[in-house]
C-alpha cells in the first residue's frame, strides 16, 4: 500500500525524526521513578539512622568508588563524542571506535565493582547473620548499597550490550546502527551515568571525616 | 564547501563543549570527594547533593542535549522528576510529623512444635 | 491482488498461529490481549464465586481460613493486575488509538508485541504461584506479614506482578509517543476524541507510577529473602515505608482503571444521544486533572495505619479535591443527554450504568476520605463496596460497553441486540444486588477479609451472594453471543451506529493498514445532530 494515499508517513517507513528520542526520554522518566523508590528508602534510612549510615558508609571503598565515577563520567563523554562524530561527515569514521571505548569503560566499571563487592563480602559487609557492623541501620545501609549498585549494574550491562552491538553494527555499515539509534542508546547511557552521579556521594561520601 | 566549513566548526564547537564538560565533571567529583572530608555537619549531605545535581545537570543539559531539545522532551524530563518529588515530599510530610514512641519489640509467640525440632517463621 | 478487490481485513491477513503470535499489527495484538484477559477474568471470577459461596453462611464452613485468605488475594491480584489494568488500554486502546488518530499503527509496533508477551509471562508466573498453593497476604502485600510471616508464594507472585508491570509501562510509552507524533495533520489536540485524551492521561500514570510498584516488589522480595530490615520495626525499619511506596502506585492505578472507562463512556453517550459531548474542553482538562491530582492522594489508604495526623489531613483534603474533576465529568455526561434523541442500545445501557454506578462509588469515596468516618469504615465492607462500585460498576461496565460498541468495527459482525440488552440489565441488577448490601454491612461493622461473620449479617450477605449469581450470568452471556456472532451475526456496515470518529471511516473489519483512503478529519469533534436519526433502527 503506497503511503502517498495516507495523510502522513506510516510506520512502515522511517519513523518521524524524534520518535525514538521521545520514546527514550519517556522511558527514562519511568526509570527515574524506578530508581527513585530506592532513593526514598535510602533517605528514610539516612534520616533515621545517621550514626549507622555514617559508620557503614565509611566502610565503602572510596578509592574504587571515585575511580569508578571517573571511569563512568569519561565513558559519558566518550559516547557524547561518538554522537557528535556521527553528525560530522569527516569524523564519522571515529564513531564505532568511540562506541567501543564507551563499552570498554563500562566493562572496566563493572570489573571494579565486582572487585569492590568481593572485598565487601570478605569483610562481612554483606547483610546476613555474620554482618560485621552493629550500629543500628548499618545493615540496612549495606542492603540498600547492594540493591542500588546491583540494579545500576544490571542497567550497565544492558547499556554495554547495546553500545557494543551498535559499535559492531556501525563498523559494518548496518542500517540499524545509524545516527538515530546511536543517539537513543547514548541517552540511556547518560541516564545510567546520572544515576551513578547521585549514588557516589550518597553511598561513599556520607561521613568521611568521622 | 561553506557547508563543510560550517559543519566542521560545529563539530569543533561540539568537541570543545564535551571536553570542557568532562573536565568540569571530574573537577566537581573531586570537589565532592574533598568536601566529604571537611567537618560540615548536615551541610555535608547538602554539598554532596548540590554538586551531584550540578553534575547531573551538565550531563542532562550538554550530553543529553536538553539544551537544544524541544518543549516536549523537556516536559518528559520534568514530569519524571516532578512525580518523584511528589513521592518524596508527601511521604516526607508523614515522616516529618510522625511522633515515634520507642517500645520493646514483642516477637510473636512461637507455638510449641507438635513433633520434632522447632522451625523459625521465615 | 486485482485493482477491484480491496485488501484483506486484518483478521484474514495471515491465518496461521505463527502469524498471530509474531504479529505487530495493533489490532491483532488487541485481540491477543482480549483473549488472555478474558481467561484471567474468569479465573478471578471463579475465586469470587467461591468467596461469595462461603459468605452465604455465617460459619466458615466452605473453606478454611488460610484457603479463604488465598482466595481473596488471588481474586484481587488477578482482577487488578491481570484484568482491569490492561483491559481497556490494552484491548480497546490498542485496537482503536491508531484508528482514531488516522494512523497506520502505534509508534512502536514491535514494542507493542513485547508488551503482550511480558503480560502473558507475568500472568503465567502469577498463575503458577496460584497453582503451587497461592498467596495469603491480600493483593496489598502489607508488611510485615508479607515479608516476615507469610508462608506462601509471595516472591513468586511478586515476580509475576513485576513482569506484568513492565508490560504496562511499555504500553503507556507507546501510547504517549503515538499521540504526540502520529496524529493526522488536521487533528489538533482539541479535536482528539475524549477516548484518546483518556488513553494519554492513563499512559502518563502508567509510565510514572508503575515503576514505583516495580521497585516496591523488589524491596519486598529482598526483605523476604535476605531480611534486610527496611520494613521491620525490630531493626528500625518502617512498615509504613512499604505502604507509602505501594500506594503511591496503587492509588493512581485506580485512575488507570477508571480514566479509560470514562473515555469509552464519552464516546458512547454522544453517539446514542445524538448530541456532541457537553463541554468538550472541560472534559479534556478534567481528564488531565484527575490524572495529576490522583498522584497526590495515596495516603488516604493509610489513615489508620499510624501515619501522622498532619499527613492524613493533607491527604484527606487532596482526596476531596480529586473528586471535583470526576464530578464535573458526571455533570457533563448528564448534560450531554439533555434534548438528545436517546437510544437504549446495549452500549448505551452499559454507559448509562457507568454514570450512575460511578457516581455512587465516587460519592462513597468522599465518606472514606473523611478522617473521622474512615476510622469507622476502614477495613469494613463499606470499602469493598466502594471500590467495586468504581471498578466493576464503573470500569467493567464501560469495558463491556466498549466491547459492544466497537464489536462491529473489530469483527464486521453485529452482536444480537436483544440478548445484549438482557445481559446488560442482568449485569446492572446483579451488580447492585451484590454490592449495595455491602455498604450497609460495612456501616454495621462487618470487617473485610473474614470468611466467617456474626449471624446478624447473614441476610445482607445472602442478598449479596444471590446478586453475584445473577451477575455471573450477565457476564457469561456475552461469551456465548459474541462467539455466536462471529459465525452467524449479521454483517455490520462500516458505521452501524452512525458514530463520529475516524475509526468508523475504516472498513469493518479494517485492513491491516487501517485505511484504504486517507480519513477525513471532521471540522468539529462529536458533530452529532439530535434531529438526525441513526442510519438503521436496532433489530
Amino acid at each position: 500500500m503506497s503511503s502517498a494515499t495516507l495523510a502522513h508517513p506510516s510506520v512502515d517507513e522511517k519513523q518521524e525524526p524524534g520518535t525514538g528520542k521521545l520514546g527514550m526520554w519517556v522511558f527514562l522518566a519511568s526509570e527515574l521513578l524506578f530508581f527513585g523508590g530506592l532513593f526514598v528508602a535510602y533517605l528514610y534510612g539516612r534520616t533515621h539512622f545517621p550514626g549507622g549510615w555514617a559508620e557503614a558508609s565509611r566502610r565503602t571503598d572510596v578509592l574504587l568508588g571515585t575511580v569508578n565515577t571517573a571511569v563512568l563520567l569519561t565513558s559519558s563523554a566518550a559516547v557524547a563524542l561518538a554522537v557528535a562524530c556521527e553528525e560530522d561527515a569527516q569524523a564519522r569514521r571515529w564513531t564505532a571506535r568511540l562506541l567501543s571505548l564507551t563499552a570498554a569503560l563500562g566493562i572496566v566499571f563493572l570489573l571494579l565493582k565486582c572487585l569492590e563487592w568481593h572485598d565487601e563480602w570478605r569483610e562481612h559487609l554483606v547483610p546476613g547473620p555474620d554482618f560485621a557492623l552493629h550500629a543500628a541501620g548499618a545493615q540496612q545501609f549495606f542492603a540498600l548499597y547492594f540493591l542500588m549498585t546491583g540494579l545500576h549494574g544490571v542497567h550497565m550491562i544492558c547499556g554495554i550490550a547495546a553500545l557494543g552491538l551498535l559499535a559492531r553494527g556501525r563498523s559494518r555499515g548496518r542500517a540499524w546502527a545509524g545516527a538515530r539509534e546511536l543517539e537513543v542508546a547514548a541517552l540511556y547511557w547518560h541516564f545510567v551515568d546520572a544515576v551513578w552521579i547521585f549514588l557516589y556521594p550518597l553511598l561513599y561520601l556520607v561521613d568521611r571525616h568521622g | 564547501m561553506a557547508e563543510e566549513c560550517a559543519a566542521s566548526t560545529r563539530f569543533a564547537r561540539e568537541r570543545r563543549t564535551i571536553a570542557w564538560a568532562w573536565i568540569a565533571l571530574l573537577l566537581l567529583m573531586l570537589t565532592s570527594l574533598g568536601s566529604a572530608y571537611a567537618k560540615l555537619g548536615p551541610w555535608n549531605m547538602v554539598a554532596g547533593l548540590v554538586i551531584a545535581g550540578i553534575k547531573a545537570g551538565i550531563v542532562a543539559w550538554l550530553f543529553m542535549r536538553l539544551r537544544e531539545a524541544g518543549v516536549l522532551i523537556r516536559l518528559a524530563a520534568v514530569a519524571g522528576l516532578g512525580a518523584w518529588c511528589i513521592l518524596l515530599v508527601l511521604s516526607g510530610v508523614d515522616y516529618a510529623t510522625r511522633t515515634l514512641t520507642p517500645t520493646d519489640v514483642q516477637r510473636p509467640q512461637q507455638l510449641p512444635p507438635a513433633h520434632g525440632a522447632a522451625s523459625q517463621p521465615r | 491482488m486485482t485493482t477491484d478487490a480491496l485488501p484483506a481485513s486484518y483478521l484474514e491477513d495471515g491465518m496461521s498461529l505463527r502469524s498471530w503470535l509474531t504479529t505487530t499489527d495493533h489490532k491483532r495484538i488487541a485481540i491477543l490481549y482480549a483473549l488472555s484477559i478474558t481467561a484471567f477474568f474468569f479465573v478471578g471470577g471463579a475465586a469470587a464465586t467461591i468467596i461469595r459461596m462461603e459468605l452465604a453462611t455465617p460459619a466458615g464452613d466452605l473453606v478454611s481460613n488460610d484457603a479463604y485468605n488465598k482466595l481473596f488475594t488471588a481474586h484481587g491480584v488477578i482482577m487488578v493486575w491481570l484484568f482491569l489494568i490492561p483491559s481497556i488500554p490494552s484491548v480497546l486502546g490498542n485496537f482503536l488509538l491508531p484508528l482514531m488518530l488516522g494512523a497506520r499503527d502505534l509508534a512502536f509496533p514491535r514494542l507493542n508485541l513485547l508488551s503482550w508477551y511480558l503480560y502473558l509471562a507475568g500472568g503465567l508466573i502469577t498463575l503458577e504461584a496460584l497453582l503451587l498453593g497461592g498467596v495469603d497476604t491480600g493483593w496489598t502485600f502489607y508488611t510485615p506479614y508479607s515479608t516476615m510471616f507469610s508462608n506462601t508464594y509471595v516472591v513468586l507472585t511478586l515476580v509475576g506482578v513485576f513482569v506484568t508491570g513492565f508490560s504496562s509501562i511499555l504500553t503507556g510509552l507507546n501510547f504517549i509517543v503515538t499521540i504526540h507524533t502520529l496524529r493526522a495533520p488536521a487533528m489538533g489536540w482539541f479535536k482528539l476524541p475524549l477516548f484518546a485524551w483518556a488513553m494519554y492521561a492513563t499512559s502518563l500514570i502508567l509510565v510514572l507510577a508503575t515503576p514505583v510498584l516495580a521497585i516496591t516488589t523488589l524491596l519486598v522480595a529482598a526483605e523476604r529473602l535476605f531480611q534486610i530490615g527496611i520494613f521491620d520495626p525490630a531493626y528500625g525499619g518502617d512498615p509504613l515505608l512499604f505502604q507509602h511506596l505501594f500506594w503511591f502506585y496503587s492509588h493512581p492505578a485506580v485512575y488507570i482503571m477508571v480514566l479509560p472507562a470514562m473515555g469509552v463512556v464519552s464516546e458512547i453517550i454522544p453517539c446514542f444521544a445524538r448530541r456532541p459531548v457537553f463541554g468538550y474542553d472541560t472534559m479534556a482538562y478534567a481528564i488531565l486533572a484527575i490524572a495529576s491530582v490522583g498522584f497526590l492522594v495515596w495516603g488516604h489508604h493509610m489513615f489508620v495505619s499510624g501515619q501522622s495526623l498532619a499527613a492524613s489531613m493533607t491527604f484527606s483534603l487532596l482526596s476531596f479535591l480529586v473528586a471535583i474533576p470526576s464530578a464535573i465529568k458526571v455533570f457533563n455526561w448528564t448534560a450531554t443527554l439533555y434534548k438528545g434523541s436517546i437510544r437504549f442500545d446495549a452500549p448505551m445501557l452499559y454507559a448509562l450504568g457507568f454514570v450512575g454506578l460511578f457516581t455512587i462509588g465516587g460519592l462513597t469515596g468522599l465518606f472514606l476520605a473523611s478522617l473521622s468516618l474512615d476510622v469507622h469504615l476502614t477495613d469494613t465492607y463499606f470499602v469493598v463496596a466502594h471500590f467495586h462500585y468504581i471498578m466493576v460498576g464503573g470500569s467493567v461496565m464501560a469495558y463491556f460497553g466498549g466491547l459492544h460498541f466497537w464489536w462491529p468495527k473489530a469483527t464486521g459482525r453485529m452482536y444480537p441486540e436483544v440478548w445484549a440488552r438482557i445481559a446488560a440489565v442482568l449485569v446492572f441488577i446483579g451488580f447492585n444486588l451484590t454490592f449495595f448490601p455491602q455498604f450497609i454491612l460495612g456501616v454495621e461493622g462487618m470487617p473485610r477479609r473474614y470468611h466467617a461473620y456474626p449471624p446478624q449479617f447473614q441476610v445482607l450477605n445472602l442478598f449479596s451472594s444471590t446478586g453475584a449469581g445473577v451477575l455471573a450470568i450477565g457476564y457469561l452471556m456475552p461469551l456465548v453471543y459474541f462467539a455466536w456472532s462471529m459465525g452467524r451475526g449479521k454483517a455490520a456496515g462500516d458505521n452501524p451506529f452512525g458514530a463520529q470518529g475516524l475509526e468508523w471511516q475504516a472498513r469493518s473489519p479494517p485492513p491491516t493498514h487501517n485505511f484504504d483512503a486517507p480519513p477525513v478529519v471532521p471540522a468539529r469533534v462529536y458533530d452529532y445532530q439530535a434531529d438526525e436519526p441513526l442510519p438503521e433502527a436496532a433489530p
